[in-house]
């Protein structure tokens, strides 16, 4: 008895630290996460539109806005054109950050210079990438176009990011560069981790380069290798700056992903109820991959 | 000769992930006929060298009002978040609760969270509280996505310094929050280093959230004033890639002194 009691004093003194170090973090995650999100979900129920862009309070409670975003066709437009984005560059940054992974992961002079080097596009803001790439994909003078031009694979000059068949190609490009690195970095390191041993062990066997990428680099990287993945498409998936400091959705909808045009909706048409439909069509998505990959992400985050 | 050949294949690769900014640095430091041209030089003449292009721009253009704007919000969002951040980070590494889980989970949403969605209750919010065209709505705005991972990072950090150096320091005379300050933060220096280039690269990177909350360009920042050259009839390229090269100083002066604090934490894979 006589000692019960300083146990559970130390125990509640400690738990009131504990409670009072984490009270701002619970306080910024209420104000700034959850009570945005309940905005959005009862700005999304709001019947109409409101005369007042900063008070949708009066207007009445239904389900109108959800059956005039999902019953309109250019909101499935969207929704491929996201998909679309997010697939094609994704699927070309994973697998160019996995080779690149491989090659840093040898022995050579001055790697780690190198690795350091190719990490920098990741810390470029997506606004100076759009701006990097617009000019370097400028239809007069930017160097692709001449360089296309000197190897004779155009005759005329490419719009890539006004012509609507170039467009999607064009911020795509950008995506990569600016995701390669996170992909070359989080491989590289589970690589480091594989055992020298396994690779003499599969040599031995008679296992040539490919077969010792297929049954000994991949199951010791493939863990890291799919929570990048999704990771990765989760950012692409919400991007927005690339493509809206680049095409801004155009030309002629050809870029519109759902982010971009849920911003729209609210900032260019005042539709707030009809974007945070669209929001809530894109977490609907993100739940989805989120419950897809739920085991990489469980071993991540819980 | 293997390791010469893949040290000359990842320089090779390496030079062309990097063309983008070597081609920034270029165009910003050449007179504008060079670069203006059908058939740029790839390598242009050291004696061409000029820095016209950076005095232009910022004679025509608040470059460097929008470079101090962009200065104080990211400074003040790392301050802000890394205290939050810090503090939270530790109760979450040394103290069992709930609060564990919902850690995570907040962070997991955090990066399913669109910022052009949460930038929509976000002006509302700020509207009514009358601090839209205020610096201050981007510096909350900024918390709101850099506590999560800010957190969940110091937690990582905080684990890997041993519980028994508080509990020494308790022994000694300490009380918790003395512990915690004079004993195992020390400790966590390198960890807290890390953290705080992240978040200044997080804020620094921000558009969504400077776009829409700040309509006056005397508070632009510099992302804002990067788009703003976009679209118009004649992009003034030269002016602004100087721009652009100025945006990135802080960037790679960071990269600089903390590379190897980078390359580890975006390893664990907190970030993106």
């Amino acid at each position: 008895m006589g000692m019960a009691r300083p146990i559970s004093r130390m125990e509640r003194e400690d738990r009131r630290f504990a409670f009072v170090l984490l009270a701002p973090a619970l306080v910024a995650t209420g104000l700034l996460i959850l009570y945005p999100m309940y905005l959005v979900v009862m700005l999304s129920l709001r019947e109409g539109k409101s005369m007042n862009f900063l008070d949708s309070s009066g207007l009445p409670l239904g389900l109108s806005h959800y059956r005039d975003v999902l019953s309109d066709p250019a909101t499935w437009a969207s929704a491929v054109t996201t998909l679309v984005y997010t697939a094609g560059s994704m699927g070309p940054a994973f697998l160019g950050g996995f080779a690149f992974a491989l090659l840093l992961n040898e022995r050579f002079p001055g790697r780690r210079w190198l690795r350091s080097l190719a990490l920098l596009p990741w810390a470029v803001p997506g606004v100076l990438v759009s701006v990097l790439f617009l000019w370097l994909l400028d239809a007069s003078y930017g160097i692709v176009n001449a360089a296309l031009r000197d190897l004779g694979l155009i005759s005329r000059d490419v719009a890539w990011f006004t012509d609507e068949r170039t467009a999607m190609a064009a911020v795509i490009a950008p995506t990569i560069w600016k995701s390669m690195p996170f992909f070359t970095l989080t491989i590289l390191a589970a690589l480091q981790a594989v055992p020298e041993e396994l690779y003499e062990a599969a040599r031995m066997d008679g296992a040539n380069r490919l077969q010792r990428l297929r049954f000994v680099t991949w199951p010791a990287v493939r863990g890291a290798a799919v929570l990048a993945l999704v990771l990765n498409t989760l950012w692409a998936f919400r991007e927005f700056d690339i493509i809206f400091a680049t095409t801004g959705g155009g030309p002629y909808r050809a870029t519109e992903t759902l982010g971009i045009r849920a911003y729209q909706e609210a900032f260019s048409y005042f539709e707030i109820g009809r974007a945070c439909v669209l929001g809530m069509v894109m977490l609907a998505f993100a739940m989805v991959l989120v419950l897809a990959a739920r085991r990489p992400l469980q071993k991540e985050f819980f | 000769m293997r390791e010469l050949r893949l040290s000359l294949a990842a320089v090779v690769l390496t030079g062309i992930i990097l063309f983008p900014i070597y081609w920034m640095l270029v165009t910003a430091s050449v007179p504008s006929h060079i670069v203006l041209s059908r058939s740029p030089p790839l390598i242009p003449q050291w004696s061409d060298m000029t820095f016209a292009a950076y005095a232009g721009v910022l004679g025509r253009r608040p470059v460097g009002t929008w470079l101090v704007n962009s200065v104080v919000v990211a400074c003040a969002s790392v301050a802000l978040s890394l205290v939050i951040a810090t503090l939270a980070g530790y109760s979450l590494s040394r103290f069992r609760s709930r609060a564990q889980e919902a850690s995570g989970l907040t962070l997991l949403v955090s990066k399913m969270l669109p910022g052009s969605l949460i930038v929509i209750p976000f002006y509302i919010m700020f509207a009514n509280a009358g601090l839209v065209n205020n610096r201050l709505a981007l510096v909350i705005a900024n918390t709101s996505v850099g506590v999560p991972f800010a957190t969940w990072m110091m937690k990582g950090f905080f684990d890997g310094i041993p519980p028994d150096m508080d509990a020494a320091a308790r022994i000694d005379g300490c009380n918790r929050m003395q512990a915690l300050w004079y004993v195992v933060l020390p400790a966590a220096k390198p960890g807290i280093a890390a953290c705080a280039v992240y978040l200044f690269i997080v804020a620094w990177a921000d558009f969504v959230f400077a776009r829409t909350l700040v309509t006056d360009p005397r508070l632009w920042t510099v992302t804002t004033g990067l788009a703003s050259f976009v679209g118009e009839h004649n992009v003034d390229w030269p002016g602004l890639m100087a721009a652009g090269t100025l945006s990135m100083l802080p960037v790679f002066i960071l990269f600089l002194l903390l590379e190897p604090f980078l390359v580890s934490g975006l390893s664990a894979g907190s970030v993106k």
